[in-house]
């Protein structure tokens, strides 16, 4: 994922790079510009016809049924329990987000500062993890927290609690779940840039006086800052449509958008609102990748490497 | 400050090191150093990779922590003081700036971080920006910048905040050799307007000389010869600094006495050396310079001064260097030595001719100890 963002920036980057000074100066031929562009036809074709097309005929189903007009977007913000989906979906992809990167940070670290035989072990841990099937792994915090289940046995058992906590069919575990299954979409971008920081740098900053602490903030978190970005982006965006987890996990009153927009076409059969819900988190994310795409060039590990 | 000018001034010692170790398991990388560096003096650290010049370095600047010893700085324990509070400045060998600041954002860390005034901070910084010409660069990211300009920007903030020390670790290895010979003039002239002491490593001979005041030759985690570079090359105080310093020929004879012997069945006069007695074996030691090389007949037309050595060998290679000549040269015994001058002086022979290979016995050093290992050149063909 992290591959396909930055060769997206690349060629990005690369496109506005050969575009700018081609502008100012000399302009080759139309003709030449656009010599074996034909070989992206393939491509085009597959991308147009296995996905724009079915995006654009689900962005018009939210435009024109039950009748054309945007009234399906009007009822998704007008009515509460709709909004209540909204806010459910941006909270706990907000809060997934920054638990993921609270716990993720220090494991980055770690895998970056133990000798490399154990930081390897580290990272495929971290890797195991992610590639273990999606079901299987939120089953199992399913045992874990259910009434019934381990921790609260064991917390009833050495007398914490007395009656068993409700950490399951609820958003609490569903925010449980997916700081869970994300956490790999963090540490793997963040280690990658910890592991491209010149530890020198950061000798060089206590030689000049700063302490430890004053060092971290000055120095090494402005180093890592795109890596934590990009980790931190795509959690958010891979938690905004994340389906399984909360369905899983989370209760039948609390929904989150994906959740809402598989109710409405299976339960309800009322594809234009599951439509426009969906356009609306697309939108979502295309937003928050131009944000990423405005801000990532200034990333200075990215760029000096 | 002028104090650092004079050589006849007795500094005080500002650094001292004292039986300072650093043991990596059983390998000792540093082994019972003790050195005092004087205030305001330009000292170089010279050796090998692996000779234990940059742990010692690490460990004045408080990155490694010895094994035992002490480091003093004005009498006062440095030793258990983080680098963060030892106010000495350091510049690395890959600049390391921090790529996330501009320039003057990098050259003001440090008074960032002690928490001056705005208005300070900014003469402070414009100061050292005009003191390494970059003040045109100011606002540029050091990935902008080329390794010559990186550099100085390294220099510059490793000043900006008046450490008494400032450490410097092969700070121009990475630069090709006329932006190196460039920063080297800076770098002495710099160190004459500040008076600050500078504590240098390197492993470029020539880096060292044109630089310091004085040279710690390290080897095998020891300094086996301190002192100006003059010194150093003309009277090496062991065969290893003789053959690490610059070319060196090493002729081993057995001592008549203490101030003769023969090498080769040929009698030479020597130094008087004290503790060289009859039957031992020892080196002389002669700088290819200070050596010459005559034909057949120079030798006889031009009779051999009082104080001087001959003996005979054959020519191997003669060399033309531009500047200078070499001739190698080897004796009846096979000793192969090697002769250098000026080109204007002119050397006249062909390979294959007997010559007579002469120097003054003032000279020529005398070793009476030295291991096989010290004879092969170390480091740094020249």
């Amino acid at each position: 994922m992290k591959v396909a963002i930055n060769a997206l920036h690349t060629a990005q980057g690369a496109a506005a790079g050969s575009g700018v000074p081609g502008a100012t100066t000399r302009r080759p031929p139309l003709r030449q510009r656009w010599r074996g562009s034909r070989n992206l036809l393939p491509a085009l074709l597959f991308l147009g016809l296995f996905f724009f097309a079915p995006l654009i005929g689900l962005l018009l189903r939210g435009v024109l049924e039950p009748v054309p007009g945007m009234g399906n977007y009007a009822q998704l913000f007008a009515n509460s329990a709709y909004a209540r989906v909204l806010f459910n979906t941006f909270s706990v992809a907000g809060l997934v987000t920054l638990i993921s990167v609270l716990l993720g940070f220090p494991l980055a670290w770690a895998i970056t500062l133990v000798p490399k035989g154990w930081g390897r072990w580290l990272l495929n841990i971290v890797l195991l993890s992610m590639w273990t099937s999606l079901l299987a792994r939120t089953y199992s915090w399913l045992v874990l927290l259910q009434a019934s289940g381990v921790i609260n046995k064991a917390l009833m058992a050495i007398g914490v609690i007395d009656a068993p906590l409700e950490m399951v069919h609820n958003l609490t575990g569903v925010v449980i779940g997916m700081s869970y299954i994300m956490i790999p979409f963090i540490v793997l971008p963040l280690q990658a840039t910890m592991q491209a920081i010149d530890p020198m740098v950061l000798q060089a900053g206590s030689i000049c006086g700063a302490s430890p602490w004053t060092n971290f903030v000055r120095v090494f978190l402005p180093l890592c800052r795109s890596g934590l970005f990009s980790g931190a982006l795509m959690v958010f965006v891979m938690s905004l449509g994340y389906y399984v987890t909360p369905a899983l996990l989370g209760g039948a009153q609390n929904m989150m958008l994906p959740e809402f927009i598989v109710q409405q076409v299976q339960s309800f059969l009322n594809w234009g609102l599951a439509s426009a819900a969906a356009a609306l988190l697309v939108a979502i994310t295309l937003v928050l990748f131009y944000f990423y795409l405005k801000l990532q060039p200034e990333s200075p590990v990215g760029n000096a490497r | 400050m002028s104090a650092v000018m004079k050589d006849d001034t007795r500094a005080r010692p500002l650094v001292s090191l004292r039986n300072l170790n650093k043991h990596y398991g059983d390998f000792a990388a540093v082994d019972n150093i003790d050195l005092e560096i004087q205030d305001g003096e330009f000292l170089t650290f010279l050796g090998s990779s692996g000779s234990g010049k940059s742990t010692t370095l690490s460990m004045l600047a408080g990155f490694e922590t010895p094994s035992s010893g002490e480091i003093l700085v004005d009498g006062q324990s440095l030793v258990n003081v983080p680098p963060h509070k030892r106010d000495i400045g350091m510049v690395f060998q890959r600049y390391s700036l921090f790529p996330h600041l501009s320039v003057r954002d990098n050259i003001a860390f440090p008074l960032a971080i002690r928490k001056q005034g705005a208005a300070e901070t900014a003469r402070r910084v414009d100061a050292m920006l005009k003191l390494v010409r970059l003040e045109a660069f100011a606002h540029r990211r050091p990935a902008q910048l080329s390794g010559g300009q990186q550099q100085r920007v390294a220099i510059a903030r490793a000043l900006v905040y008046e450490p008494r020390i400032l450490l410097m670790d092969e700070p121009l290895g990475a630069l090709d050799k006329k932006l190196r010979e460039d920063l080297q003039d800076e770098l002495r002239q710099l160190h004459r307007r500040l008076g600050i002491t500078i504590v240098y490593v390197t492993h470029d001979q020539e880096e060292a000389m044109r630089l310091s005041q004085r040279i710690a030759i390290f080897s095998h985690g020891r300094i086996v010869g301190l002192g100006s570079g003059y010194d150093l090359y003309q009277n090496p105080p062991n065969a290893f600094v003789a053959s690490f310093l610059g070319n060196s020929n090493f002729l081993r004879f057995t001592a008549d006495g203490n101030d003769a012997g023969r090498f080769e069945g040929q009698a030479v006069a020597v130094r008087p050396t004290p503790g060289l007695a009859a039957g031992q074996e020892a080196l002389i030691m002669v700088r290819p310079e200070k050596a010459l090389a005559l034909t057949v007949e120079q030798a006889t037309r031009e009779p051999l001064p009082a104080g001087w050595n001959e003996v005979g060998a054959t020519v191997t290679e003669l060399l033309f260097l531009g500047e200078s000549q070499t001739c190698h040269v080897a004796t009846q015994g096979g000793t192969p030595l090697t002769v250098k001058a000026l080109s204007a002086a002119g050397m006249p022979m062909q390979p294959g001719q007997p010559v007579r290979v002469r120097w003054a016995v003032a000279d020529a050093c005398i070793y009476t100890e030295w291991a096989k290992s010290d004879l092969s050149k170390g480091a740094g063909a020249h």
